[in-house]
């Protein structure tokens, strides 16, 4: 093997020596940033729908917030002014008041940023027909101009923390109304933001391209093009890479990936958060799924550990629940099932499948998500559990998911780290798969709704906490979804790039680009 | 008014059946014939030339090299590549050869219809033949096996339904040529069913050439198959399949290139066998071609 690979990497060398890629090239002065992406295409660009990794990553660049996390950090504390200058709230917090900047721009011309837009924004997030994230949003009771640069907020309840909402995040993101009213459904495809990168074109499967958004509050970006290349392999977006074909990439959550790439001269690694918490959801509306003691037995038989263990502990640990770890209100023991393969097969013979069961399970086909299915398949199957595996391209997944086509859904994802925004989109009955403000409750969750809804109201933070950490402790005992592992983010760039922060954590999940971002000489 | 003894016996003019021609098949053919035995005979005793499962995964060990215990090494599961290479044969050989069959069935069926009745009927059938032909076979494939699902039936189905025309256009061709001979008149004459003439009196003399057909289009299927595993819409995970192999393989292609080597060559040498086959059955049933080489 060792002489097998010394051949290879012989002839890797020899062959970019003679294009003259033995080394990552020099970029003295470049403007130009060529990304390369784990995705095959554009999902949906509207930020109120975009909720695959890559499109969260892109809205990230082209859209702004009222307020963000500070570039480079996911810390609900790090939370600072975006297009808001300022706010105030009513002692009781029921009203919210913004005060906007003057003079931000939109891109592609279409004027000032004003309170119409973030009202249209808001209520169009807080709408389940015009956004995925309605959910989250329905404690909003009015959203008001009050004049060009004020937006008054009027919330029914309290809520766990307004501020997480009206960040660049999800639904927090405010759109042109006028671009959106103009383009209409072409508005997911040619978005208008006041990010500092604007849309400019998409070449489908190919790229997406953008300009710097020269009008940009905080200044005319450094960067003056951006090229998002769709490299779905892995193999090919590394040699893409290490040919100085882009200058960032998606990595791998691959102990030898991250080995390699260490060894590359003029790489550099970037692992930051959030961690995406991996849950197996089990439909319990299905049959045989109904049956408590078949979830029972799917959560035994999976074995999280050994995920863990392949993946490697740079990257990926255990999950400890049923919301990431680093959410405010984690309950770090809410009694998960052990792995056991007897007692899995006893549950399983309990219900009446003494032979076991298949299970047809609609699988993306995208790398992270195809190695972690066949690991599950293969735990499954010593419980006798065989999961009949339908793959289908990562798109297609996140569309077929969302209609209910596949009773066991192996989701990886982050949320504003608050307990109660990872709670009320998988686990509470309103964001149930064909309710009319469905998000991701896959698994038709309903167990836990009273504590979910009594933590978003409660002003004792004590008490908060724990209704959240019993909701977390119901969940895990009905088996409406098996905590998995948490993964990190890895992306690898160009050393002579610098993101102009540091890169710590990222809530679209990809690098946040700024007007910071800059090549070094 | 002609006798009864004077009119042409069914066997007059009947071309002779040409399998004495076989004799002459050359090296090359019979190399291929030795290397698909040899791929059958594997895919048939998988079991006994190795004790792992293909589908048993040991985490700890993925990504090993070769080494006694694992002679081609695991791949990213820790499985053991050795016998996922042979079991995988299986599933190339099977699907190979029952889209193969299945086309050479329907589409003989439609080329001998087509030839024999002729007029209309010739023409409608031909020209939907060549709506089918106009696409590439492997877009054909994709779309029937996206729209189907990808199992085993329907990725035979799909690659059958690619081929069908092929195997239309040669039987139609041989029954034209065939049809006027004395012994299909003689046939005639006798008073024997159209079905009887074509399929007893007309089938034998045309089957050496699809036959023909029918090898290298075998070689053909087996691309197909492994093309539509490679871009996802091969049989579903954790079967062995080569093309599905390869796609698993090209992941860690930077890191372990073999995983995605093996399966390949295994590709490469089986589609070589059949088209070895292939030409040298033609080249033996159609002494034009060879004195033209």
């Amino acid at each position: 093997m060792t002489y097998n690979k010394h051949i290879f990497s012989g002839a890797l060398a020899v062959l970019m020596a003679c294009t003259g890629l033995a080394s990552l090239p020099a970029n003295a002065a470049q403007t130009e940033l060529r990304v390369g992406a784990a995705s095959a295409d554009i999902g949906n660009l509207d930020p109120h729908f975009a909720s695959s990794t890559s499109d969260r990553t892109l809205v990230a660049w082209i859209y702004g917030a009222l307020v963000r996390f500070a570039p480079g950090s996911t810390d609900p504390a790090t939370i600072e002014p975006d297009l808001a200058e300022s706010w105030e709230a009513t002692d009781n917090n029921l009203v919210w008041t913004f005060k906007l900047r003057e003079g931000v721009q939109w891109q592609h011309g279409y004027g000032e940023v004003t309170a119409d837009d973030v009202v249209f924004s808001l209520q169009k997030s807080a709408d389940p027909k015009r956004s995925a994230f309605a959910t989250d949003y329905s404690a909003i009771k009015s959203v008001e101009a009050v004049d060009a640069h004020t937006v008054k907020i009027t919330l029914a309840n309290q809520v766990p923390s307004l501020l997480g909402l009206l960040t660049n995040y999800s639904g927090g993101f405010i759109i042109s109304k006028k671009a959106y009213e103009e383009r209409g459904e072409g508005f997911t495809r040619n978005p208008v933001g006041f990010g500092p990168f604007q849309f400019e074109s998409i070449e489908p499967g190919v790229a997406v391209h953008f300009k710097s958004h020269d009008e940009y509050f905080r200044g005319k970006p450094k960067i003056e093009k951006v090229t998002y290349r769709f490299l779905n392999a892995a193999a090919g977006r590394d040699l893409a890479f290490t040919a100085g074909e882009i200058d960032v990439a998606a990595g791998s959550t691959d102990q030898r990936w991250l080995q390699r790439m260490q060894a590359t001269p003029g790489a550099a690694i970037d692992i930051f958060d959030p961690s995406e918490l991996t849950v197996l959801h089990v439909n319990r509306t299905q049959k045989p799924f109904d049956d408590i003691r078949v979830r029972q037995a799917i959560a035994h038989a999976v074995d999280p550990a050994q995920i863990a263990q392949f993946r490697g502990p740079e990257f990926t640990r255990v999950a400890k629940s049923v919301i990431p770890s680093n959410n405010l209100g984690l309950n770090p023991e809410p009694g998960i099932l052990p792995h056991d393969i007897d007692k899995a097969k006893a549950l399983l013979a309990e219900a009446g499948f003494p032979d076991g069961i298949t299970i047809k399970m609609i699988a993306s086909q995208m790398p992270s998500y195809a190695t972690t299915d066949q690991i599950l398949q293969a735990q499954l199957a010593k419980a006798g559990i065989t999961l009949d595996l339908q793959p289908v391209e990562h798109a297609a997944w996140h569309q077929m998911i969302r209609k209910d086509l596949s009773p066991l859904v192996d989701y990886g994802a982050a949320r504003f780290p608050v307990a109660d925004t990872y709670l009320t989109q998988f686990f509470h009955s309103a964001s149930a798969i064909g309710q009319p403000a469905q998000v991701t409750n896959f698994s038709h969750c309903s167990v836990a709704d009273k504590q979910i809804e009594a933590a978003r109201t409660e002003t004792d933070a004590k008490k908060q906490i724990e209704l959240w950490q019993e909701a977390q402790k119901l969940i895990v005992a009905d088996v409406c979804g098996i905590p998995v592992t948490e993964t990190a983010q890895v992306w690898t760039r160009n050393e002579k790039l610098d993101w102009g922060f540091e890169l710590k954590g990222s809530m679209s999940l990809g690098p946040l680009l700024t007007e910071q971002a800059h090549f070094k000489d | 008014m002609t006798s009864l003894s004077t009119l042409p016996t069914p066997t007059a003019g009947r071309p002779q059946p040409r399998w004495a021609l076989l004799k002459r098949l050359n090296f090359s053919t019979w190399l291929g014939m030795v290397i698909v035995t040899v791929l059958v005979l594997c895919a048939i005793f998988a079991p006994l030339i190795t004790s792992y499962n293909p589908n048993d995964q040991n985490i700890i060990l993925y990504l090993s090299p070769p080494s006694a215990e694992n002679l081609l090494g695991t791949d990213q599961f820790g499985r053991d590549v050795l016998s996922r290479l042979l079991y995988g044969a299986r599933y190339s050989l099977t699907i190979g050869f029952l889209a193969i069959v299945v086309a050479l069935i329907i589409g003989s069926l439609i080329g001998m219809i087509a030839g024999y009745v002729g007029n209309r009927t010739d023409i409608i059938l031909m020209q939907i033949m060549d709506v089918v032909l106009a696409f590439p076979s492997l877009i054909l494939g994709l779309a029937l096996v996206a729209l189907m699902g990808a199992t085993l039936t329907n990725i035979v189905i799909a690659i059958a339904f690619t081929a069908i025309p092929a195997f239309a256009r040669i039987a139609r061709a041989g029954v034209i040529t065939q049809r006027d001979r004395e012994y299909v008149q003689a046939c005639h004459a006798m008073g024997f069913s159209d079905t009887r003439i074509l399929l007893r009196h007309i089938l034998p003399a045309i089957l050496p050439e699809i036959m023909v057909m029918a090898s290298l289009w075998m070689a053909t299927a087996v691309r197909t198959e492994a093309s539509l595993a490679f871009i996802g819409l091969g049989l579903a995970p954790p079967t062995p399949t080569w093309g599905g192999m390869v796609r698993e393989g090209f992941d860690n292609i930077l890191s372990s290139f073999h995983l995605a080597l093996y399966p390949s060559f295994a590709i490469l040498l089986l589609v070589l066998a059949l088209n070895l086959i292939g030409d040298g059955l033609r080249d033996a049933i159609d002494p034009r071609l060879k004195d033209a080489s």
